[in-house]
């Protein structure tokens, strides 16, 4: 005797969509508000009492839930998690498992009543910052601050192991987890990084080219073709071995440009080649360098089976340089950071912290202090009086700057004293930090980091003066990259891979084109400082020829991309993105479904509730074949009211988009059937098509300000949200509403919010 | 005059940077012996867990009889060559991957419980914890024998955006291992790097006197942080401290693994090998090198234990290349559709296809008086029984080799439904020496395996 529907998530939904239109007063998160409350002890004692006690009682309750031991309305308040965790099973109607079952009535007032008497928040208690917990760079964070800190043009994490998601983003310090694997990646990237950025003058060069060799068995040679690429000095070097016989050891001639320059007695033998280098002066260009085999011995009668045959094995040729660098030849983060170099012992340690001092505190971004700066010095010189030049000392102190917890993760200690309070405002340095990774993915730059040092960055309109700073810096396309990329589900379409007998003009090219189109669309808003509801309604979007020939868009020719303003309403906004329509489908058709659940999740942050368990399979209608367009077969489908109820409005939305194929092409008929993209939602608004539902959609100006604060603020914090941070979206969306909900107001209320500004620092009521 | 003479082994092992190649000499094997005092013979026992997700066409799975005079099922005909090397456990079930009040979330559950026994806490992020997995516990007991504890294998990064599974973290779809209850071990899926990890020791062309620096300042490199960690420690709060844990966790281990990297490992079996170039574009191609690198994992017993997830539990990946152009997802929910099934046992029987290359591959390898597959224990399974109906009961199970003689092969052996999985990772557990009472629901070993 399950109960399958769900009226109060169900209820919630249909609200939602009846909230008034645009104009109408704020409202925060639909709830069924306007319906009487229950009073605990007439209406939910007597529920406690018919519906759980029969399981939930005494010692040995169910799942250790007593709940004969409720007293109360304030017994409740108290555990606010059992309180989330009751709801929800009496919404899903998991609770009561079997019978007597409550009737519809009896259970939404309970499910008011803890709504309204236990969950909701009372904000006039001042807001809760929360606190996050401290955050592992993630992938793109680290290339990006390897990037901006050293200046090295690699991108060394794109070889670590992806990141795990949390609130459907890859930032998350709950789930950013550390394994043994990944610190491996952390070494070894820290080394080449270390090693690109400086250069050491004993370092071993690099091959510039290389060539298995040959196993030389008469007079012969082989032979490596090089480009040098500038004049100077260059290490030449045949790996070699000889398979001896006779009386005198195998000779293997050097020629350089086919001029004998040494010849070599070549001892190793028995399958183990050593190492021969000639050092030779080359002008840039091209240059032959060969090893010939000169003193071939063949007796095969010797009796003596060892000694019948002398070859020469050569087993590698390769060429190292050019081994001098000239000083303005050295690499810009080389310049930039070896700003001394020690000329007498005595210098070591004054230079090695005119060197360290800036760089480790930009990379802990925080002053370091003389005690670890004094660490870091004694690595260098251990290294130096180990017979190292001053560079790789220098190289190792960088390595364990970028191994330590301290680089790697984002931290925010409290303070140890114990009378300290149970908020803090995040120190300069902190909240720098915070912009930053927001913004940019990185870490801050100078002008922030001055700020910080200065103790100014709240000062006057500093704050937001950087804030649109960092928005019109190319560095915030971190922001369109990761923020945006995760937000739409973007990143997914990699993964997507639709039929391609259905559709042959789907291709990788194509499919980095939707997603390049969603990107710049993005960025235009970010950037120019858009209304935010240009995103879901727009005359305008950025194409090149391929897509605008994918969306029917005329005289657009060429591989780059330009802003178009589309000649027909057909599309407009990101539901007209090919990407987001591709996303949302299968490979093989589109998906109402996904796509209606996509707009609920994404656009207005009301996801709807999950199916309940065991939904039962469709044999009803297995003998009476489905028939008809997709639309006309999910409605029978649906004739099943306990689906209904939550489908006929994501499916509703979903049809609305219809008239995009599963690469969103736009199309009239789907095989024979015609697009009926018609449709009504609940309260009432009808649409024909997508361009009416945009109007729609684009009126719900208060849930999709509420549901693009609530993602931002995910990602700002690292967080997912909790239930107290309720209070302080409530105060942001008003001031961004007050802000022409432009897309810096979103941005400017997040950092200067309690969230983004605070942190609580009390540990106690952690897990 | 003209002498043949194989240049491409050595060269490739020198490429490498690895250490010599040394011949097989019996005078290596005691520090394996001590390793499993549990098996029998002078070599270790291996264990692995091969995981598909979206459950299996279960009518087309099942034998019809028991013991070893069964029909191979459509699914499991791949297996044909290999009869005698497994048998197919029937009416196992991991409760665990129930909702038991949790709700929906069938598919994150059924992976995260899978080698767990544990229930996953529902969470989007905050406070994700499952329990440690049996390869782990596996691991943390014998994984000092070896250069690698472990080695997680997987065809598909983690989830890149979005939510996973109805409130569950992507974390609880994506990880098949556990270290401990709150820190999954994140999948290689690139066979490259998993190559030059397990087997490059060091970098193409480096001297000998370059590496040995590199290695003296990884020791003084982790020195210096695991003091800073430690010192850091004290000023963080509980959340804060166990991500610290982690990363003090790595440093230890890895210091473990330096200090064993003197230990002489023969790497003969990888001489002459290519390193492969990444990820191949084609899903059985993947499939099948990540598996080879497993086979050599084994064989050169740099780790003795592994995890290999197919596709992320809830995959919804094309399979266009076997005709199947729907995603796997979509279709496991088939509705009894029958052509749906249809193409279901054509993605469940290309998987048996791969695992099938995988096992003949260990068998092809002599070690000892058997093959390699004999000293394996390898569990090949859902964490779904049907697609469509989201149960955890009844699971498709495989169980491979011969654990060192303490598994008997060959056959269909019924349990009675609802026997804990768990109870199959404790017997082979005790096989391979590891102390394990409990994990999850289990009510004791499972019998009949030998």
């Amino acid at each position: 005797m399950r109960r399958l529907l769900a009226p109060l998530a169900a209820g919630a939904l249909a609200l939602w969509f009846s909230l008034q239109p645009s104009n109408a007063q704020e409202s925060p998160l639909p709830r069924p508000s306007d319906s009487p409350v229950a009073d605990f002890e007439r209406d939910v004692k007597p529920f406690i009492a018919t519906y759980c006690l029969k399981c939930h009682v005494g010692d040995k309750a169910k799942g250790g839930l007593a709940f004969d031991k409720i007293e109360s309305e304030a017994d409740v308040r108290k555990y606010r998690q059992l309180a989330e965790r009751v709801r929800a099973v009496l919404d899903s109607g998991t609770m009561p498992p079997e019978d007597p079952q409550p009737d519809d009535r009896e259970r939404t007032a309970v499910l008011n009543w803890i709504e309204q008497r236990v969950l909701k928040v009372d904000c006039s208690a001042g807001i809760d910052p929360g606190r996050v917990t401290l955050r592992r760079l993630n992938k793109s964070e680290y290339n990006n601050t390897i990037r901006d800190l050293l200046l090295v043009d690699f991108k060394p994490a794109d070889d670590f192991p992806s990141d795990d998601v949390g609130y459907g983003f890859d930032n998350i310090g709950d789930v950013l987890t550390l394994p043994p694997l990944l610190l491996e990646k952390y070494l070894a990237a820290a080394e080449k990084i270390s090693e690109t950025a400086v250069l050491a003058p004993d370092a071993e060069p690099k091959p510039i080219a290389t060539e298995k060799g040959r196993t030389l068995a008469s007079v012969s040679k082989t032979s490596l073709e090089f480009t040098a690429p500038a004049a100077g000095e260059y290490r030449l070097r045949a790996r070699a071995w000889a398979m001896q016989a006779g009386d005198e050891l195998a000779k293997m001639e050097i020629l350089l440009d086919d001029k004998t320059i040494e010849t070599i007695s070549v001892e190793a033998s028995g399958g183990q080649g050593a190492n021969h280098d000639v050092t030779v002066k080359l002008e840039a260009g091209k240059h032959s360098f060969a090893a010939k085999f000169i003193n071939d011995y063949y007796k095969p009668d010797d009796p003596n089976p060892n000694n019948r045959d002398r070859n020469l094995v050569v087993e590698q040729m390769q060429a190292f340089g050019p081994l001098n660098v000239l000083p303005e030849n050295l690499p810009a983060s080389h310049r930039a950071l070896v700003t001394c170099r020690p000329e007498t012992p005595d210098q070591l340690v004054s230079c090695c912290q005119k060197i360290l001092k800036p760089f480790v505190s930009r990379a802990w971004r925080r002053p370091v202090t003389d005690e670890e700066l004094s660490r870091l010095i004694s690595l260098v010189e251990q290294s130096v009086a180990a017979g190292d030049s001053f560079e790789r000392g220098l190289q190792l102190a960088l390595q364990v700057v970028l191994v330590s917890p301290e680089f790697l993760f984002r931290l925010e200690p409290d303070s140890q004293a114990s009378d300290s309070p149970s908020v803090r405002t995040i120190n300069d340095w902190e909240l720098a930090t915070r912009l930053s990774y927001f913004l940019w993915s990185s870490l801050p730059d100078q002008e922030l980091f001055d700020l910080a040092a200065a103790g100014t960055l709240r000062q006057g309109d500093n704050l937001s003066q950087q804030v649109r700073r960092m928005l019109k810096d190319p560095r915030s396309s971190a922001l369109v990259e990761n923020f945006a990329g995760q937000w739409l589900n973007l990143r997914l379409l990699k993964t997507i891979n639709p039929d391609k007998q259905r559709f042959p003009g789907f291709d990788d090219r194509l499919r980095s084109d939707m997603e390049q189109e969603t990107r710049l669309f993005f960025e235009s808003v970010m950037r120019e400082d858009r209304n935010i509801y240009d995103l879901l309604d727009s005359t305008d979007t950025f194409l090149n020829e391929r897509l605008a020939k994918h969306y029917q868009v005329p005289d657009i020719s060429g591989e780059e991309f330009r802003r178009v303003t589309l000649p027909n309403n057909q599309r407009g906004g990101l539901l007209g993105h090919a990407s987001i329509l591709t996303v949302t489908s299968n490979p093989t058709r589109t998906s109402p479904v996904k796509r209606g659940k996509w707009v609920l999740e994404n656009i207005f942050n009301a996801p709807p509730p999950p199916p309940p368990p065991n939904v039962p399979e469709l044999k009803d209608t297995k003998d009476q074949q489905l028939t008809g367009s997709l639309r006309q077969r999910m409605e029978q489908h649906r004739s099943n009211p306990s689906c209904a109820v939550c489908h006929t409005q994501m499916d509703t939305l979903g049809f609305g988009l219809e008239n995009y194929d599963a690469v969103g092409g736009w199309r009239d008929k789907d095989g024979e059937f015609a697009i009926d993209a018609s449709g009504t939602l609940p309260g009432g608004s009808a649409f024909q098509g997508p361009a009416e539902l945009r109007q729609i959609l684009k009126s719900r100006r208060a849930e999709f300000r509420r549901c693009l604060t609530e993602k931002l603020l995910t990602y700002a914090l690292g967080r997912g949200l909790e239930y107290y941070d309720e209070c302080a979206v409530n105060q942001m969306v008003r001031s961004i509403e007050g802000n022409r909900d432009t897309f810096s107001a979103v941005v400017l209320e997040i950092v200067s919010s309690d969230p983004f500004q605070k942190r609580r620092a009390k540990r106690g009521d952690e897990p | 005059m003209s002498k043949s003479f194989e240049i491409t082994r050595r060269t490739a092992l020198r490429g490498l940077g690895t250490a010599l190649a040394l011949p097989i000499l019996e005078g290596m094997l005691p520090s394996f012996s001590q390793a499993a005092p549990a098996s029998a013979g002078s070599a270790p026992m291996r264990l692995a867990f091969f995981y598909v997700p979206n459950g299996v066409h279960m009518q087309d799975w099942t034998p019809s009889t028991e013991g070893t005079d069964y029909a191979l099922p459509h699914i499991l005909e791949p297996l044909s060559g290999l009869k005698s090397d497994f048998s197919i456990l029937t009416g196992l079930t991991q409760s665990k991957a129930n909702a038991n009040g949790d709700g929906p979330g069938d598919h994150a559950r059924a992976l995260a419980s899978f080698l767990t026994g544990c229930q996953a806490k529902k969470t989007h992020g905050a406070d994700i914890r499952v329990g440690v997995s049996a390869d782990q516990i596996a691991a943390d007991q014998i994984g000092r024998f070896t250069r690698f504890p472990s080695l997680e294998l997987g065809c598909d990064a983690g989830a890149q955006s979005g939510n996973c599974d109805s409130g569950y973290s992507c974390a609880y779809s994506s990880n098949i291992a556990w270290k401990s209850a709150t820190q999954p071990l994140v999948k290689e899926n690139n066979p490259k790097s998993v190559f030059e990890r397990l087997f490059t020791n060091g970098r193409p062309g480096e001297s000998a006197e370059a590496r040995s620096r590199r290695e003296r300042n990884q020791k003084s490199v982790l020195d210096f942080v695991r003091d800073d960690a430690q010192r850091l420690r004290t000023r963080l709060g509980v959340n804060d401290q166990r991500k610290l844990d982690e990363y003090l966790g790595a440093v230890r281990e890895i210091e473990l693994r330096i200090a064993a990297a003197s230990k002489p490992i023969d790497l003969t079996a990888v001489s002459g090998k290519a390193i492969p170039a990444g990820i191949p574009g084609d899903y059985g191609e993947h499939i099948r090198l990540m598996g080879d690198l497993m086979v050599l994992a084994f064989q050169t017993d740099v780790t003795r234990v592994s995890t290999f997830v197919l596709a992320n539990e809830g995959s919804n990946k094309s399979y266009a290349f076997i005709e199947v152009p729907e995603g796997h997802h979509d279709l496991s929910h088939h509705g009894n559709d029958a052509a749906k099934h249809e193409k279901i046992k054509k993605i469940n029987r290309f998987h048996i296809e791969q695992f099938a290359y995988v096992l003949n591959k260990l068998k092809s390898i002599p070690e000892g008086d058997g093959s390699l597959l004999d000293r394996c224990q390898i569990v090949y399974g859902s964490g779904i029984g049907d697609g469509n109906a989201h149960n955890h009961d009844n699971l498709p199970v495989i169980l491979a080799g011969r654990g060192a003689g303490s598994l008997t092969p060959g056959r269909h052996i019924r349990y009675e439904n609802g026997t804990p999985l768990n109870n199959l990772y404790l017997s082979l557990l005790e096989r391979m020496g590891v102390q394990a009472e409990h994990m999850g629901d289990s009510t004791g070993r499972l019998t009949n395996l030998a």
